[in-house]
């Protein structure tokens, strides 16, 4: 069966794309038409795979080498792998098209496109997957290639952020190890599917808790949740702007895709104090990140701790979030920084370099205005769907809160504004000649405000998916096949 | 048997942790090696070294180990094996960037 295959092609063709872009690390042009080629292809895929996923009503199952069910390593498309595909494609794609216009020194990197394709290719595994193990091996790569992206960064500290970052991911990666073995010794399965089906037949193993906990560490660490998001605004603002637009907004949600997968599918039983958990932290998270970013003297590191703020956001109402509103802003810091007279997104250096650069200014309004959740923008239709199941569940402190958060998203990301636009700059300095190219940032606020105005298929898309995602056995039946 | 895997994997964990909090930078390579190898044993413990009769052989007598351990052991060996020399690369090029192996001297992303 073709449509069988769908789920492998979005990790195949960047895998194969990253050995041939190796191959042509000799003339750099092919190579970076290679690796956008590559993108887009599978681009094209993870959207066709969504079409087959939304209109066939029924999660697409590849069984690898054609082992049954439980035995071999599945990968399985239902509706939220694949639409958090179809996201993290789209935000790659305009992270490879940035990384061609960008004028860094670090794309001239021979294995720049081979490690950004595995970064592609690594994430939509761990997405697709349908195995922890597998999920493990995954995001092991992921990790391995989004650190090496920053440790040649153009900032002088990027080795030293990457050196940080590895650092916790690799204790991380122990911790999902540890879960792993819990799981494997309480149920005798790592499919997830499996696992979806004994745990609730025998919830009282010893190991089962612990197993948990382990898993919930590893993906907090993974997506910078509020405690263990102290290594989140260093190491994203000292990698290069292509590479640190896609860790804030695709990366990190790795680590709510598992605690969906978590909450939903494998620990149904548990699922309510693991969300109270999560909703304390969230409300924690969406606080303390715009209180810091406020406090930042760095536009980057802002959007760093922007970031950490909407993670909080995702995780008290388990939504999409504003992974391209994130995204295109802080390529757009990243394109005021290389306008900078230093090569800086300090405050400092970049105040009043917009002056001419006015269409950046546009685009950065639009996009702090999706951040924020105001309304010609898809940020509003899906705040406005948190809140609304905010005031369905009666959970008005939580209400309160967000809604000072998102007060907060707007004075830090219009105070940058006002600096980087509106203000006069301090000596004669104005902005570079030359800089990135502002394609990328344009594609994202463009689908921001398309999918802003035009929300019907994104609100309804989300209530399918939570439809699904309340029916697990339809995950397990599609899997085990009976 | 149980007992003495249960102390060792213990420990180990105990010595990697506080490895892995020291300031020495070369310490706390050290740690994370120890700690993937508590790692390791725990994932053996799961039923690799229980049976009595080796995986595949087709005598149906006997209590077989369960080979699946086996090979996540492997696969987690060889991916750890990647991170530590990637780590050990790192801490190459920081400690001779500051000319340090204290990580409190290692503060460039302070300011």
């Amino acid at each position: 069966m073709l449509n069988d295959h769908l789920t492998v092609l979005p990790i195949l063709i960047p895998l194969t794309g990253a050995m041939i872009t190796l191959m042509l690390r000799q003339t750099r042009r092919l190579q970076a038409a290679f690796a956008l080629g590559s993108i887009l292809m599978s681009l094209t895929v993870s959207a066709w795979l969504t079409a087959e996923v939304w209109q066939g009503g029924q999660p697409i199952v590849f069984h690898s080498g054609g082992w049954s069910p439980p035995f071999g390593i599945t990968l399985v498309g239902d509706l939220l792998s694949a639409v958090f595909v179809l996201m993290s494609q789209l935000v790659l794609t305009t992270g490879i098209i940035y990384a061609i216009g960008s004028k860094d020194a670090v794309v001239k990197y021979p294995t720049f496109y081979p490690l950004f394709l595995m970064l592609a290719a690594s994430l939509t595994g761990a997405i697709l997957t349908g195995d922890l193990f597998n999920m493990y091996v995954f995001a092991e790569l992921m990790v391995i290639s989004g650190t090496v992206l920053t440790a040649v960064s153009d900032d002088r500290y990027g080795t030293e952020a990457a050196y940080k970052y590895f650092y916790i991911s690799l204790t991380a990666s122990f911790f999902m190890l540890f879960a792993i073995g819990s799981l494997y010794v309480c149920y005798g399965t790592l499919n997830m599917a499996d696992l979806a089906k004994r745990i609730p037949i025998d919830g009282g193993q010893p190991l089962l808790l612990p197993g948990i906990g382990f898993l919930m560490a590893t993906f907090m660490v993974k997506s910078a949740v509020f405690p263990f998001h102290f290594w989140q605004p260093d190491f994203h603002t000292a990698a290069p702007t292509s590479v640190s637009a896609m860790l804030s907004s695709v990366v990190v949600k790795l680590g709510v895709y598992g605690f969906l997968r978590m909450t939903t599918l494998l620990f149904v039983l548990q699922a309510p104090v693991i969300r109270w958990i999560l909703v304390v932290l969230g409300v924690a998270g969406v606080i303390f990140g715009g209180l810091s970013a406020v406090g930042t003297h760095n536009a980057k590191r802002m959007l760093a701790y922007s970031t950490l703020a909407q993670i909080g956001f995702i995780l008290i109402g388990i939504g999409w979030g504003t992974p391209l509103a994130i995204a295109a802003m802080l390529m757009l810091a990243g394109y005021v920084a290389s306008r900078a007279p230093v090569k800086s997104a300090a405050f400092d250096v970049v105040t009043g370099v917009g002056k001419s650069i006015p269409a950046a200014g546009v685009l950065f309004l639009i996009g702090s205005l999706g951040l924020a959740g105001i309304p010609p923008t898809n940020g509003f239709i899906s705040k406005m769907m948190l809140f609304h199941s905010g005031i369905d569940a009666a959970d008005f402190g939580a209400l309160l809160l967000m809604a000072i958060g998102s007060l907060l998203t707007l004075v830090y990301t219009n105070r940058a504004f006002i600096r980087i636009w509106w203000q006069r700059p301090p000596g004669s300095t104005g902005a570079k000649p030359t800089g990135d190219h502002l394609l990328a940032p344009a594609i994202l606020i463009l689908l921001v405000l398309i999918l802003g105005l035009w929300a019907e298929p994104l609100v309804q898309v989300a209530r399918e998916t939570s439809l699904w995602l309340d029916s697990p056995g339809l995950y397990v039946q599609a899997v085990l096949g009976r | 048997m149980e007992l003495i895997l249960a102390i060792g994997i213990g420990s180990l964990f105990a010595t990697g942790i506080f490895q892995l909090l020291r300031r020495n930078i070369i310490r706390s390579a050290i740690g994370l090696v120890i700690l993937m190898n508590a790692v390791n044993l725990f994932l053996l413990c799961t039923g690799a070294y229980v049976g009595s009769e080796p995986a595949y052989i087709s005598s149906a007598s006997g209590f077989r180990s369960d080979a699946l351990p086996q090979a996540l052991i492997l696969t987690a060996i060889v991916i750890s094996m990647g991170g530590t020399a990637f780590v050990l690369s790192m801490l190459y090029i920081i400690s001779s960037r500051y000319k340090t192996s204290d990580l409190d001297e290692v503060d460039g992303l302070k300011n």
